[in-house]
């Protein structure tokens, strides 16, 4: 059956679960040497409908498809961002589109922060490893435009170099405001960096939590977690409130090409957030 | 629908008329082992097979498959959907793995492509009549099967009985003419082929039941056997190549010589093959072959099974016949995890 | 998007690689639409020092000819190796394992002594330069070539199996090799070739190199499950993927 992107009908029985839907590319801004933002919509008149922390196949003709996490808060209506490192072939030429080209996208996938379920009207501690501050930034948006609904706010954030802090523009916001607190460090010491220097883990130290239900969501590289879960258990935020995405190869996001698979988990389908304590007996997870 | 019976001059007769008007695979001889293939005429067929090199399962999950075609960027087709044809000839085992597919690719995002490939086929399924040197199905309780099947065909003596399961088997049972019923002896020398092929699947037996594995491989996640295993192992895949119920795929873009056009396709992979969990920026999250040689393991006999019930082994024995190490079998590894 | 300029240089070797490329035939006219060859001895007189795609066929095997490739990747972005002998060295390598003098007397004779017939010891490209492609084999897969220029045409990286020809030759059904009595290189050796060889019947020799993380030390097991000897391993070896007796290269 022949059909576009917007008739993505197939046989009886349903649709094709692999057929992207098309997009448009809004905005697209240099952030790092390596990182860039975009922003883009769907074409036709539906929202993405993601929550935060779920992610999306963004596809490239030719060059194939990318998990991407969306980083923007679903609170924010009409469009979607996401922040795309240039690390393989569909990243590389995500980076060299422009405002007003295509893109497939598929999805949303997997779980999310539950924001509107028990994390409302916690504590929320935020820990953000590189990268992983993009998935962490849908969800500190959301608390954000939903302030009321949740109790102290605070941000741990740290990057390998001051060159490599995302965001920085929101970092500077978050800074100023007075209902949340924001701490930043970067592994290495640069040129013009005043602030912190050390791992994230030096953040713990200079925190000062009040008492209170406390929930923390965690992302970050591969290595960062088990010390971050250190931490939090010394802060004795108890597991069952330790939120953590966790990144795989999520080929085919519809738990069925078996690559994102840790034990005998699907990351696509019951991650990639997941509850820390549920992932203590998975030897592959942390 | 009462069972029937058909000489195997009937049955090479039937085929051929099938023939004429649609795709018929079967287990045909390659060399001294068996494939299945699509027939070009009854007479090929040898239905006296063992086991084949590959499942049935390329059949249905293609070894290399269009998902969709591209034009541009941003327009896509789904690949159309394939014509009718007839599957015959699969060993009870096989069946039991088709089944295990049919959940993975229907359950919750239904997968559009594998569906209709197996809404396509109609499956006749044999009981062995001779069975290949590392078979172990009657351990895993796949020597016979009750269900999966459209149409059964089992030797017995000089005649084939039929028996039909589905509109479908029952339809293509009728294009072979008026089929005298199976006689009640010739019922009870099935019954008897039954058994014998429970206990003759049994080439490596399996000290334990199935059912105990899963407990099994949770007490053992750290025995040494994985790195000593693994040590042999050329991390080849051919494990995963020739297991009826490996299905992981990979999905790879290609282009035609416009650089504009061209098509997604998804192959197999396997857990075998190093960079299986390799993500973008190069981290392995199964690095070491030991690794990988042990999730396969948990795969089969305990992750999938935590979530659909089933171990996802049938006791085809491939992949004991495909290991060049002979580091592959599954029935040593367990036994050597039970002590014994 | 103007088309990739490419042009294509030979070194030690059979020109048998090229004569993959002039053999894609219609598939050639294709490939030109696509990049633009602007030097190609075997098949054009052109010549040009402006390119963007260099491709280097045949291994290293004078001084004079590293100061060429040198001066070759100095003007090319992009340099993609053609074949065994460029990707490894390939048969050429032999050599190393004897004298320059002994190498020189066994083809010359007497007159191996002459002065511009002086040699050194065989290199692969990538021991001379910095290699960002390679294609593999000996020869070249004609589909696995033209897979590549499109990818580089494109502006992607080209998808290169990293496992071993065991998986390509299962997926064709093909007897296997050490079941049929041989020492088959398949399980050590990178796929992409389809299994060529075993489904014409012949053992896998090697020649596309070895696998990621390629397995020897298992051989030892599997030589004395099926009976053979090291040594007949090693003369297997010694064809593609360990010519200069050095041990096996993970390249």
């Amino acid at each position: 059956m022949e059909g576009t992107l917007d008739s993505p009908a197939r046989t009886s029985g349903g649709g094709d679960i692999y057929l992207p839907r098309p997009a448009t590319l809004l905005s697209v801004s240099a952030m790092t040497a390596s990182d860039a933002f975009f922003e883009l919509a769907l074409d036709g008149p539906e929202d993405l409908g993601h929550l935060p922390g779920q992610f999306v196949e963004v596809s490239v003709p030719g060059m194939g498809e990318a998990p991407i996490s969306v980083c923007s808060s679903p609170t924010r209506k009409g469009s979607f961002q996401m922040l795309v490192r240039r690390i393989g072939s569909v990243t590389q030429a995500l980076h060299r589109k422009s405002p007003g080209d295509k893109v497939g996208i598929r999805g949303p996938f997997g779980t999310s922060f539950p924001m509107e379920g028990e994390l409302k009207g916690k504590n929320l501690l935020f820990v953000a490893g590189g990268i992983g501050l993009a998935p962490l930034r849908s969800a500190i948006q959301y608390a954000l435009d939903r302030r009321g609904d949740f109790g102290r706010i605070a941000i741990l954030a740290g990057t390998r170099s001051a060159a490599e802090r995302l965001f920085t523009g929101e970092l500077l916001e978050w800074k100023r405001r007075n209902d949340l607190t924001l701490l930043e460090t970067v592994d290495q010491p640069s040129p013009g960096w005043a602030g912190q220097v050390g791992l994230i883990t030096g953040l713990f130290g200079m925190l000062r939590l009040e008492p209170g239900p406390w929930a923390a969501l965690v992302c970050g590289p591969p290595v960062m977690y088990r010390f971050v879960l250190r931490e939090l258990r010394r802060l004795q935020v108890p597991s069952r409130e330790v939120h953590v995405s966790l990144e795989r190869r999520m080929k085919c996001g519809v738990g069925k090409c078996g690559h994102c698979q840790i034990n005998g988990l699907y990351v696509c389908q019951q991650g990639p957030v997941f509850r820390a304590g549920d992932l203590f007996d998975l030897k592959e997870a942390l | 629908m009462t069972v029937k019976q058909m000489d195997p001059a009937s049955l090479n007769g039937w085929v051929d008329g099938l023939l004429l008007n649609r795709t018929v695979i079967g287990p045909v001889q390659k060399g001294d082992k068996f494939v299945f293939e699509s027939l070009s005429r009854a007479s090929d067929l040898r239905l006296d097979y063992d086991t084949t090199l590959l499942p049935p399962k390329k059949f249905l999950l293609p070894s290399r498959e269009i998902l969709l075609t591209f034009r541009g960027d941003s327009h896509y087709a789904s690949q159309a959907p394939p014509d009718p044809f007839v599957l015959l000839g699969v060993h009870p085992y096989d069946v039991a793995a088709i089944r295990q597919m049919d959940r993975v690719f229907s359950e919750k995002q239904v997968d559009t492509h594998y569906m209709a490939r197996r809404g396509a086929c109609t499956l006749v399924a044999l009981d062995a009549q001779a069975v290949s040197p590392n078979n172990f199905a009657g351990c895993m309780g796949t020597a016979t099967v009750r269900e999966g099947w459209d149409l059964l065909f089992s030797r017995v003596g000089g005649a084939y009985l039929a028996e039909a399961a589905t509109e479908k088997g029952e339809s293509l049972l009728r294009s072979a003419g008026l089929l005298a019923d199976a006689a009640p002896g010739q019922l009870e020398e099935r019954d008897r082929l039954w058994e014998s092929n429970r206990q003759a699947m049994r080439r490596h037996v399996l000290h334990c039941s199935p059912q105990d594995l899963p407990g099994l491989l949770s007490r053992n996640y750290d025995h040494p056997l994985w790195q000593e295993r693994a040590e042999r192992c050329f991390s080849c895949g051919a494990c995963n190549v020739v297991c009826p119920t490996c299905y992981c795929f990979d999905v790879q873009d290609e282009v035609d010589w416009s650089l504009e056009c061209g098509s997604r396709c998804r192959a197999w992979d396997g857990c075998l093959l190093r960079d299986f969990a390799s993500v973008a920026g190069g981290h392995n999250f199964r690095r070491h072959s030991a690794e990988r040689y042990r999730h396969r393991y948990y795969r089969k006999a305990k992750y999938l099974p935590e979530m659909t019930g089933e171990i996802a082994c049938v006791g085809c024995g491939r992949c004991v016949d495909a290991c060049v190490a002979r580091t592959a079998n599954p029935v040593e590894v367990y036994n050597t995890l039970l002590g014994d | 998007m103007p088309r990739p300029r490419v042009a294509i240089f030979d070194f030690a070797g059979c020109e048998g690689c090229q004569l993959q490329i002039v053999n894609l035939e219609e598939a050639l006219l294709d490939l030109l639409r696509v990049v633009d060859v602007v030097e190609w001895r075997e098949a054009m007189s052109e010549q040009s020092d402006v390119f963007d795609i260099a491709v280097v066929e045949g291994a290293i095997t004078r001084l004079e000819d590293e100061e060429r490739l040198k001066r070759i990747r100095q003007k090319a972005p992009v340099l993609v190796a053609l074949g065994s002998c460029a990707s490894s060295g390939g048969l050429n390598k032999l050599k190393n394992r004897m004298a320059m003098s002994e190498a020189r007397r066994l083809v010359y004779g007497r007159d191996g002594g002459v002065s511009r017939l002086d040699t050194a010891p065989v290199k692969a490209v990538s021991e001379v330069v910095k290699v960002d492609y390679l294609v593999r084999g000996c020869p070249i897969d004609r589909r696995e070539f033209s897979y590549v220029v499109r990818c580089l045409a494109l502006g992607r990286e080209p998808f290169i199996p990293g496992y071993p020809v065991c998986v390509e030759c299962r997926i064709r059904e093909n007897a296997c090799r050490w079941q049929e009595g041989e020492i088959c290189l398949g399980p050590l050796t990178r796929a992409g070739c389809g299994a060529a060889c075993p489904a014409q019947g012949a053992a896998c020799l090697g020649c596309r190199g070895t696998c990621d993380d390629a397995n020897l030390e298992g051989m030892a097991s599997v030589l004395a499950q099926y009976g053979k000897s090291r040594e007949e391993l090693e003369s297997r070896l010694a064809v593609f993927l360990d010519p200069d007796g050095k041990g096996v290269s993970h390249a």
